[in-house]
């Protein structure tokens, strides 16, 4: 099978990844819970792995690195502690439902700072305009759908100018875009620890700023144990009950990997192998490609529509023929609103370290022969 | 005779006992008697006799001072500081 559904989760890992999930769970218990052999070697792991996060993200302080159960865990974590019913919050036009809905649950008065493809300066000012009197803000750094890289920085320093808390929405990000946490002075940072950080699904990471978020589930964590309150330092505030330990050891594996190969030379790659894939379809006019003129604007992640296929049929026939792609709205229906294709969904390609130009060629090709 | 470094949390500890291993001083995570804590679980590093002050110094410099430092000998426990 040739994967190309990277953008859902990153199949192929480095093999170190299983190996330290095996070893974990022969030999790592719970972390916080016991001054044994296997509890404090389970908790150096995990701290082991908050250093290398903290480090890779421009995060002062390990402890302000939480281990969550996905992107999305993260993301209502901090929409949780920020934002209260009624407060007004800007979100780009490529929201992924990790985002949008939990909004909608806490009752914000959600503003969408709608902005073309691949166009950063209109999406600066959307946030220009819609941020005065916003209580918080939200935006993907990368569009799930597109691959569209949003100008984070410059919107980053327009909240900070505003006043307006920022959180991150790292998802699409995290392993090949570089996040700086503290220069940028984003309040959370929300990420999956099973996409491009290459960890094991069921891991992902939150990145905070304040001493004192609002938990958003709460529990024993093996401190401060006779207070009926959670603790008012992190991690423990937010990270009560047993610690996913086999995936955070696989989670740091995965980061040792991408820390020898660098994210600079994963994006470089994943970027060449969607030019590639990009360039052999271009010709076509069946194919309509969502494909940035300025590829800078665009990570490893394309979306294209078949004219007269159906997206979900063409995601179909391509997996009859081995090619494991993501057909519809991908959960990120705003973003197909913004961009003109929620009624028709696009098939998305997103590639990853391990994908090779002879397996985008031949995806090219398949995906030629359906629009015949 | 030993000293008790404690922090409030397992991760702090485990942060002050690699900014003294780099330094070169030796301090062990443990957790902390139920005896002399006073919050219930907590976590502690131990170190020897004679790098307590250098130890302490160190770990102030890194932002990392200990809340409590505790003397524990052979009898028992006895805390001697704040």
């Amino acid at each position: 099978m040739i994967y190309l559904d990277c953008a859902a989760t990153s199949l192929q890992k480095p093999a170190s990844v299983r190996y330290a999930v095996s070893d974990a769970m022969r030999t790592m218990s719970s972390p916080g819970r016991g001054g044994y052999e296997s509890a404090m070697a389970a908790a150096g792991m995990v701290l082991d792995c908050r250093t290398a996060l903290a480090d890779m993200f421009c995060v002062s302080a390990p402890e302000r690195v939480i281990f969550t159960s996905s992107a999305t865990h993260g993301l209502n974590i901090a929409i949780n502690s920020l934002v209260k019913p009624g407060d007004r919050v800007v979100i780009s036009g490529y929201e992924h439902n990790a985002v949008w809905r939990p909004l909608y649950g806490r009752g914000a008065d959600i503003r969408v700072a709608a902005s073309q493809l691949f166009r950063p300066e209109a999406a600066m000012d959307a946030f220009r305009r819609l941020l005065p009197g916003a209580n918080a803000a939200i935006c993907c750094q990368v569009s799930n759908v597109f691959g569209y890289i949003l100008p984070l920085e410059e919107i980053a320093a327009l909240c900070r100018r505003a006043g307006v808390p920022l959180i991150v929405d790292a998802a699409q990000a995290a392993g090949s875009v570089g996040l700086d946490f503290d220069g940028l002075g984003c309040a959370f940072a929300a990420m999956p620890g099973h996409k491009g950080l290459l960890g094991p699904q069921g891991t992902g990471v939150l990145l905070c700023r304040e001493e004192q978020p609002r938990p958003l589930l709460y529990g024993g964590t093996g401190s401060v144990s006779e207070s009926v309150e959670m603790p008012d330092f992190l991690p423990d505030r937010l990270e009560p009950g047993t610690h996913n330990v086999p995936g955070i050891a696989g989670l740091l594996a995965g980061l040792e990997w991408l820390g020898r190969r660098t994210p600079a030379a994963v994006l470089a790659h994943e970027r060449e192998l969607a030019a590639a894939f990009c360039d052999i379809l271009s010709g076509s006019d069946k194919i309509r490609l969502f494909r940035a003129a300025d590829p800078s604007c665009q990570a490893g992640v394309v979306s294209l529509q078949i004219k007269g296929v159906d997206c979900e049929e063409a995601a179909e026939r391509l997996a009859a023929r081995g090619i494991a792609v993501r057909a519809g709205l991908h959960c990120a229906p705003l973003a197909h609103q913004t961009a003109g294709t929620l009624r028709a969904g696009t098939v998305r390609f997103s590639f990853s370290p391990f994908n090779t130009f002879s397996e985008v060629r031949y995806a090219a090709e398949q995906v030629l022969s359906l629009g015949v | 005779m030993h000293y008790l470094l404690t922090f409030r949390s397992l991760t702090y500890a485990q942060r002050a006992a690699r900014v003294l291993e780099r330094a070169g001083v030796t301090g062990t995570v443990s957790r902390l008697p139920k005896s002399v804590s006073t919050r219930g679980c907590a976590y502690c590093v131990i170190v020897s006799a004679r790098n307590r002050e250098r130890a302490v110094n160190i770990l102030t410099s890194a932002g990392l001072a200990p809340e409590r430092v505790i003397a524990r000998d052979t009898n028992g426990v006895l805390e001697v500081g704040e």
